[in-house]
């Protein structure tokens, strides 16, 4: 699979004489199509590497591929018009008056003939479901709401690539499901990478794999399956517990020993299943 | 202290034509030292019903008593200046209220509004910090240099230099990382066993109220739909679905096992209470193979 971001021993200090770099020789690559999860704890450095990838943070070691073009500060618009990037807090990413307004302000930057514009954000609008607030206040929605707002902000301009920064966790569980199945439809649609920056264990869940950020390097990277058997240490790393994982821990207290290997609710269903009918 | 609600309606700008209910009718009783979660949907009144506990809004009608205060409609706002040094609220994302130069400061400005010395406050201040697992290193340091998970402790610990008998909590852990919010809630709950205090928490985290409430206050459109027992509420599937709330985690799994023939004594609601119950039942060696 083609490779659609490269990162090379990424390194970053928020201040030059910083001892400890926020990112230190950071290397990864992002398969085009793919949906990348990157897990840490609070402060391991996985927002710096997000913001890095977009041009945000100035990064003075290392390379940045996107799309084939190496990020520099002359390339950095032509980076950002491939990715699309959704941070945690809703509120600190209004610009619009109304909805309508917001959706269109990236293709407004863009010089976009309006035109184009105006059924392009009606489209937007649509497929995030939001068509019906077009003219609402940004402040009056509920989180759930602006969250697909920004993301109607994204689908408007098309890009190659969404990072998704903690985008759900300020969302109660409904509005986090909502969000989340509609930007694996996104996905399917439009062929989108997603890298998405979570402690969300179903988030990463839904991942076809996984980054393990710690202290600024990157300390691991598997599928789901293989870091979820990871059992306590996932704490550590940042990420809860899947509910089996702490079942079998509750089970091995009482001592009974399941099966070592990560096990889909579905499937440690079957295993305690098997194991109470064998009387 | 106990908390009793009788029939408490609250109207945003009640007596105009821009009037709306945000909670109609609400009664419950919660007993001294208690522990009451309440859950309901984004706009369902849970924020309306706490802020009447210390009357940041008084109720449009009906009575609250908290302890020995009682507040209706016609209290006056002096008479409620003790009630709101026993009733400590933790708001969404406290730390933004954090504003003072130090962390002993912000710790001890609540404690010397109330009266305290200066001394005293900032000894009280050193005392909260540790209780909220900071140690004193973290005292002359700004607020606004630390991590937001720690912001957050430094705002609970001034909550809790008031020395409250109710804790107030609303979304405590919202946006803290997995191991955060298990060390928040920890602390809430050694604060309710170890020191009494009675906690209100607001939540949409089932797991959090499936382990340590002891009551649920479930609220949809500004009426209170449930009261009970996490038993109570969380057994009924088919209510909890219409209502489009979910189950804890260890329900949903053990109903999945129930599904397949295996009976409960009482549905478990955390890992180690289905653990148990499995446990209990577990084939062990040397059985007879029938």
């Amino acid at each position: 699979m083609a490779n659609i971001i490269e990162v090379k021993h990424l390194t970053y200090r928020y201040q030059a004489d910083d001892p400890r770099p926020a990112l230190d020789d950071v290397s990864f690559d992002v398969h085009a199509g793919e949906w990348l999860a990157i897990v840490g704890h609070n402060g391991s450095g996985k927002s710096t590497l997000a913001k890095s990838l977009d041009g945000l943070l100035p990064f003075t070691t290392g390379e940045v591929t996107v799309g084939g073009i190496q990020l520099t500060p002359e390339t950095v618009w032509q980076v950002r018009e491939k990715i699309g990037m959704i941070f945690q807090n809703p509120d600190n990413q209004f610009v619009g008056a109304t909805v309508a307004d917001d959706v269109a302000f990236g293709l407004e930057n863009r010089q976009i003939p309006r035109e184009e514009m105006v059924p392009r954000v009606e489209a937007a609008m649509a497929q995030v479901g939001m068509a019906d607030f077009a003219h609402r206040e940004p402040s009056s929605l509920s989180g759930g709401q602006k969250q697909r707002v920004a993301l109607a902000g994204i689908v408007a301009i098309a890009p190659d690539v969404l990072i998704l920064d903690e985008a759900t966790s300020m969302l109660d569980p409904q509005g986090r499901r909502d969000m989340l199945n509609l930007v694996r439809q996104l996905r399917a649609e439009r062929h989108l990478t997603v890298i998405s920056i979570t402690h969300d264990i179903d988030e990463a869940a839904g991942a076809d794999r996984v980054l393990v950020i710690d202290d600024g390097r990157l300390v691991d990277e598997a599928d789901p399956a293989t870091i979820f058997a990871r059992g306590d240490q996932l704490i550590k790393l940042g990420l809860d517990l899947p509910f089996t994982a702490k079942l079998k821990t509750a089970l091995r207290q009482r001592g009974i020993e399941p099966p070592a290997t990560y096990q889909t609710a579905s499937e440690m269903e079957e295993w305690l299943w098997q194991s109470l009918s064998n009387t | 202290m106990a908390i009793t609600f009788e029939h408490v309606s609250y109207t945003y700008q009640a007596g105009t034509p821009m009037a709306t209910p945000a909670v109609t009718d609400v009664s419950f009783q919660m007993p001294d030292h208690g522990y009451l979660a309440i859950i309901g949907h984004t706009g369902s009144g849970k924020s309306t019903l706490i802020q009447q506990l210390n009357a940041l809004l008084k109720p449009t009608s009906g009575q609250i008593t908290v302890g020995d205060f009682t507040i209706t409609p016609k209290t006056t706002n002096a008479a409620l200046k003790p009630l709101r040094q026993h009733v400590g609220m933790v708001f969404q994302f406290p730390e933004s209220q954090l504003f003072e130069e130090t962390v002993r400061q912000d710790i001890a400005f609540g404690p010397q509004n109330f009266g305290m010395g200066e001394t005293d406050a900032n000894k009280l201040a050193d005392a909260m910090l540790q209780t909220v697992g900071l140690d004193s290193s973290y005292a002359e340091r700004s607020p606004f240099e630390l991590s937001g998970g720690q912001m957050r402790r430094v705002a609970i610990a001034g909550v809790l230099a008031m020395r409250p008998k109710v804790l107030v909590l609303d979304e405590p852990t919202a946006g803290l990382d997995p191991q955060g919010r298990q060390e928040m809630m920890a602390l809430f709950d050694r604060l309710h066993r170890e020191q009494g205090l009675s906690v209100v928490l607001v939540t949409h985290q089932m797991e959090d109220v499936a382990q340590y409430a002891e009551q649920v206050a479930v609220m949809r459109a500004g009426k209170l739909v449930k009261f009970g027992t996490p038993h109570d509420v969380f057994r009924d599937a088919a209510w909890l679905q219409a209502n489009q709330l979910d189950m804890p985690r260890a329900a949903q799994f053990a109903q999945k096992l129930a599904a397949r023939g295996v009976t409960w004594q009482q549905l478990p609601l955390t890992a180690e209470q289905l653990a148990d119950q499995l446990a209990e039942r577990w084939p062990r060696e040397g059985d007879a193979h029938v």
